[in-house]
Formats: C-alpha cells, structure tokens, sequence
C-alpha cells in the first residue's frame, strides 16, 4: 500500500508548479512507474489542475487539496475545492480546431488518463485523474 | 521563463525555459507581440529548454502563430521535448505547428 502525497495550495496558476513539484516527489518515491506513464499522466493531471485553479479563483481564489497515489497497477490524482460547481459534460468534449487558443484542457486529459471522474458533493468540486500503469 | 533575441537574419528567436504552462503563457503572448512589433517576420519558439507544455502554454503558441501570420510572417517551433511532441499529436497540431529539429533550422527555411 503506497502511501498518499498531499498539498494544499491557493487556487492561482502559480500553484501549477507545487503540483509539479508534487509530481516529482511522487517519481522521487516510485522510480518503477515507468516514463510514458508520468508524462502522460502528468499531461492529465496538470489539465485538470489548470482548470480547477481557473474556475477556484472565481472571483476571489480560494483554497484546493491534492492527493496522489501511486498503486501498483494505477496512478491516481483526487481534486478538491470549494468553487462553484463546474459545468462539463465529457461525452461531448471534443478538440478544438487548429487555431482554436483554449478549450484543449478536458480533451487532452481525456486521451492520457484512463479515467477522468468529476462531481459536485455538498459544497465541493471532486476530480479524479486515474491512469493505468503499463504492465 | 521567456527570453526574446534577435538572430542576424532578422527572425526574432524566444527561448523557453523551464514549463509552459498557465503561469508563462501570458509572458509568451507579450514577448511574440514584442517581436512582431519590432517588424520581426519570422518568430521561431526555441523549446530546447522547455520541460513541459500544458494547454495553456499552447494556447499561446497558437496566439503567437495568428499574430505573426496576422504580420505577414511565420512563428516555428524548434527542439520540442518528447513530451510537448506528445502534446501536439495528442491535439493534432503537428502540421500546424511542424517542429524543427533546431534553431538554426526554423530559420533556413526561409
């Protein structure tokens, strides 16, 4: 049983580099996930990160938890913040065109992660960014 | 972290340094407005340093590419990390922004 890494940070995109430095600890403790693993990972959770700071500032920044787990068949990252609930509907996500300068954030979780989960429960925001490991 | 220089040809070369996300794009948007107001036609993104690109830091990428085609140039992207590879195909963007294997490359194609 791993044991779980954890952060709280306000939700400013400057916090973008605590969960890097999260993620890098992580790696530090389990040098066997191997490296496509940690980028592709890595690509979802800060997707996901990004957004929840994006709409946890809104309008005044408020608090949002970390924690990654590092299993022997899957890493796990769990989000939780206090913001407004978040309106998404992952059946209809889809890339944007090429030119498009935003809206890229969910889908490329998406194609990394194996498993992308959000609720709203009582006042908070949950994301879960699940990838499986190569076996 | 973005540094803005100017090769003899004329291009105006930013170098990234360090991740691209949220925290530097908005620097990268400045810094290519910067390059195409010097009268810079060719911006090339020098990613030899660049560790990690989000969507946001390519989202300023693109920025970019609009504002120097908007100038009548080009913006190219040089030396991309495995990683920021991984980004453009995952997003399709590979033709739009075609990477050169260095500097000195994005710029001799003229």
């Amino acid at each position: 049983m791993s044991a779980e890494l954890t952060l709280q940070a306000p939700g400013v995109p400057a916090s973008l580099d605590l969960v890097h430095g999260l993620l890098q600890r992580a790696w530090e403790q389990h040098p066997d996930v191997v490296a496509d693993d940690r980028m592709r990972f890595e690509i979802a959770v800060v997707e996901i990160a990004g957004n929840v700071v994006e709409h946890a500032g809104d309008p005044d920044p408020i608090e949002f938890e970390l924690a990654l787990r590092v299993e022997p068949d899957r890493v796990e990252a769990r989000f939780q913040d206090p913001g407004q609930r978040v309106e998404v509907d992952f059946s209809s996500v889809t890339m944007p065109g090429e030119l498009a300068e935003s809206g890229r954030g969910v889908a490329l979780a998406l194609l990394t992660a194996d498993e992308v989960a959000y609720r709203h429960d009582g006042n908070l925001n949950h994301w879960l960014v699940v990838r499986r490991r190569a076996a | 972290m973005i540094e803005l220089d100017t090769h003899p040809s004329g291009a105006a070369v930013l170098r990234v340094d360090g991740r691209l996300t949220m925290v530097d794009a908005p620097a990268l948007r400045a810094a290519v407005g910067e390059a195409v107001a010097g009268a810079a036609t060719t911006v090339v993104v020098d990613l030899s340093g660049c560790e990690f690109m989000d969507s946001s830091g390519l989202g300023a990428v693109i920025a970019g590419l609009k504002a120097a085609r908007q100038a009548g140039g080009d913006l190219r992207i040089a030396a991309p990390s495995p990683q920021v590879l991984t980004v453009l195909q995952l997003t399709n963007l590979e033709r739009v922004l075609r990477p050169f294997a260095s500097v000195a490359e994005a710029i001799d194609v003229g």
